[in-house]
């Protein structure tokens, strides 16, 4: 499966990349294994239903972008949750995937215009 | 301008003869439902014809204001609030909190008879999103029945709590999701829908005999039949969404279930306007954002209506009473969809009107009131929505909790909400393993409509043409149900936590109470011993509710997102 690191890429750019995988990825079920994540994907999929704008402004969720948490805090969270606040998804990433999600999360900047 | 309402003293004697029998408990049987004795309110909708009206009229419009507080219960635990639609028969009150915990309470005092807690799947109630809230409970044949958010369906014993059986009816380790919604209970069946929309899988609503627990039919409304299955290219009906979260109701003269279902998943497809051919699903997606009436005895589909054929917007049909009317001799069926447009149908699901509950609604530019099709549909390629963002928000120009018909006022009271959102519409793939995971489409935020702010309002219309009489607004839209009366009354629970009385031909206000925190739940009346009480649960948060503090700050800033408690009002 293609590997792409999304947070080092312009976002539009990233996209039409995205449109190229997802196009091979239809009909598979890629539960996101051993590899390395799409974390963009993840959050339009998943952390976006909550964490407003991709990380960026506060929902149901509060805002990521500029978290003052620490690392450990942040792993914490997304591997335990929170009850009747947020999912934890200690089932659905491994622990380098999640050292991932806390990169695009460090890397979190507002969207121009 | 208070209006001088004068109750005929003939429905208080007859209440308060009713109330002697009602000691004489008779169980709860369809016959029962579909009468709505009323003193009773026996199932979610107050009856099969989901008028959510009580014909009590001791709490009046001249009295209101002597309206106070009889009792209070606390659940605990009430994580996401508390959300049901409480029950009353034959002076007892049932009602369930978060966790499926379900109470039996003396409707007079509120003394518990008996309480069930069940011992739930925690592990995987905390990998769920749309949880562990629980929005009511049903009655029939001597037995309470209650959905969990781990799959099952349980039968109690009415008088004791007791568990009389106990079914698995989903794999929710595999499919995360399980059940939130009130079940049906009606001809010996019990019948209850499955959570989905943005959840990959196929979005059954099951039927249970009421007697033994055993399932009856399973009915998926991902590609159900043959002729939905071509509606699902490339295999996207297996990860289609799709469910029925609410209940419906029953059509007893076509022995019929009528049912609204959930979305598709992803909730924003990025086919752009060729979503026959291009996207995540393509096609028109059957029968999710659909009516459905299922034959009772077999579910098989009788007939439907899809309201939103390929619905990109998640404006499922889920949400939404069935109101049943007559006029002029024509039979009528009133639901409401999130969108914003309230449906008008035959009784057997054919389109006779539709009209806007809502101000701010772009995603179409209309809906043919003749043969409700979509007109001028928004379909978005991947990408930004902003300009303008779409409308309604995602919480819906309509949301979950129920309206209100008066069959005295002939009007229909309900809710609606004005509210967009801006979208960063994204590809992404569904995932089923280990754990079916979320599947949105998008990034996004709320977002005011365009030249205006965001509000709620109650409107008071027609229910056929949709025509206005009145309308209340609120700063924040309400959550909570509306209920209507006799006594000329309507009742708001509003998001704050004010309980508004209003008279029912006016809209004038004619009586509040603060009960301390927000609602986003049922509302009920029932009487014991002549006398008439109010029954409404307050207790804030879930997938709506947390977008409020974000949002409006103000006192949602502090309003607790994990506690609630039942408030019964009577006359002082
Ligand atoms: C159902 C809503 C929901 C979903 C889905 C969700 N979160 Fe959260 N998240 C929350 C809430 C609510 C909090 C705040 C919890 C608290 O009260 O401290 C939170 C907190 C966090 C925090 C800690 C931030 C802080 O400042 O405390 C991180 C990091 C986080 N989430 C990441 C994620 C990621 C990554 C995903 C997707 C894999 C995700 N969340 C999915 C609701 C959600």
């Amino acid at each position: 499966m293609l590997r792409l690191h999304l947070k080092t890429i312009p976002a539009g750019l990233a996209a039409s990349l995205l449109c190229a995988v997802m196009a091979q990825a239809q009909s598979a079920t890629p539960a996101p294994e051993n590899g390395t994540l799409e974390v963009e994907q993840v959050f339009a999929g998943t952390c976006g239903f909550c964490h407003s704008d991709g990380g960026r402004a506060a929902g149901k969720g509060p805002q990521l972008m500029n978290s003052p948490r620490d690392d450990d805090f942040i792993r914490d969270r997304i591997k335990h949750g929170k009850p009747g606040a947020m999912p934890a998804f200690d089932g659905a990433f491994t622990d380098a995937q999640i050292d991932q999600i806390i990169k695009y999360i460090r890397a979190l900047k507002p969207r121009e215009g | 301008m208070r209006k001088q309402w004068l109750n005929s003293g003939l429905p208080v004697l007859a209440v308060a003869a009713f109330a002697a029998s009602a000691a004489l408990a008779q169980t709860v049987d369809t016959a029962r439902i579909e009468g709505a004795g009323q003193n009773d309110w026996l199932t979610y909708h107050g009856s099969y014809k989901s008028h959510h009206y009580s014909p009590l009229a001791q709490i009046n419009a001249n009295n209101v204001g002597n309206l106070g507080v009889a009792w209070m219960h606390v659940p605990g635990r009430s994580t996401r609030g508390l959300q049901s639609m409480p029950l009353a028969a034959d002076g007892v009150l049932y009602y369930s909190g978060s966790y499926s915990r379900v109470f039996a309470l003396n409707g007079a005092t509120g003394e518990v008879i008996w309480s069930f807690f069940p011992e739930l799947d925690e592990a995987l109630i905390s990998r769920q999103t749309h949880s562990p809230y629980n929005r009511g409970v049903a009655l029939g044949e001597g037995k309470v029945f209650v959905g969990t958010m781990d799959g099952r369906l349980f039968g109690l014993d009415a008088k004791t709590g007791k568990v009389l059986w106990e079914t698995r009816l989903i794999d929710s380790q595999k499919l995360t999701v399980g059940f939130t919604g009130a079940p049906l209970y009606a001809k010996g069946s019990v019948i209850i829908g499955s959570q989905g929309g943005e959840w990959p899988g196929r979005g059954p609503i099951f039927a249970v005999d009421a007697t033994t627990g055993k399932k009856k039919w399973e009915f998926l409304t991902v590609a159900g039949t043959d002729e939905a299955m071509k509606t699902w290219a490339n295999d996207s009906w297996r990860t289609g969404g799709g469910g029925g979260w609410m209940p419906g109701t029953y059509d007893s003269e076509t022995n019929t279930i009528l049912w609204g279902t959930a979305n598709p998943a992803p909730l924003y497809d990025w086919s752009g306007p060729d979503y026959k051919t291009q996207g995540a699903r393509p096609g028109d997606n059957l029968y999710t954002s659909s009516v459905i009436a299922l034959d009772i005895d077999t579910g098989k589909l009788k007939s439907y209506h899809q309201e939103l054929p390929h619905d990109a917007w998640d404006f499922d049909s889920a949400v939404g009473e069935f109101v049943m009317l007559e006029r002029d001799g024509q039979k009528y069926v009133v639901h409401p969809n999130k969108g914003g447009f309230v449906f008008v149908y035959d009784r057997n699901l054919g389109v006779k009107n539709v009209w806007r509950l809502v101000e701010n609604i772009n995603f179409v530019k209309d809906i043919d009131p003749k043969t409700g099709a979509l007109i001028g549909r928004r379909d978005f390629p991947v990408g930004k929505v902003t300009e303008p963002p779409l409308c309604p928000f995602i919480g819906g120009g309509i949301s979950w909790n129920s309206g209100s018909y008066s069959p005295k006022t002939g009007l229909y009271y309900k809710i609606g909400q004005e509210w967009c959102m801006t979208l960063d519409i994204q590809k992404t793939t569904p995932v089923t393993a280990p754990q079916v995971q979320l599947n949105i489409g998008a990034d996004f935020k709320m977002a005011p409509p365009p030249g205006g702010e965001i509000y709620g309002h109650l409107d008071a219309r027609d229910p056929i043409t949709g025509a206005k009489k009145w309308e209340v607004r609120y700063p924040e839209p309400p959550l909570g149900s509306v209920l209507s009366t006799a006594g000329n009354l309507v009742f708001v629970p509003d998001s704050r936590g004010v309980l508004h009385a209003y008279d029912a031909e006016t809209g004038a206000e004619l009586w509040k109470h603060n009960n301390g925190t927000g609602h986003q739940g049922g509302i009920v009346s029932y009487s014991v011993g002549g006398k008439q009480y109010i029954a409404v649960t307050a207790g804030f948060g879930g997938m709506l509710a947390d977008e409020y503090a974000p949002n409006f700050g103000g006192v949602y800033k502090s309003m607790p997102r994990d506690d609630g408690a039942l408030v019964v009002f009577s006359l002082k």
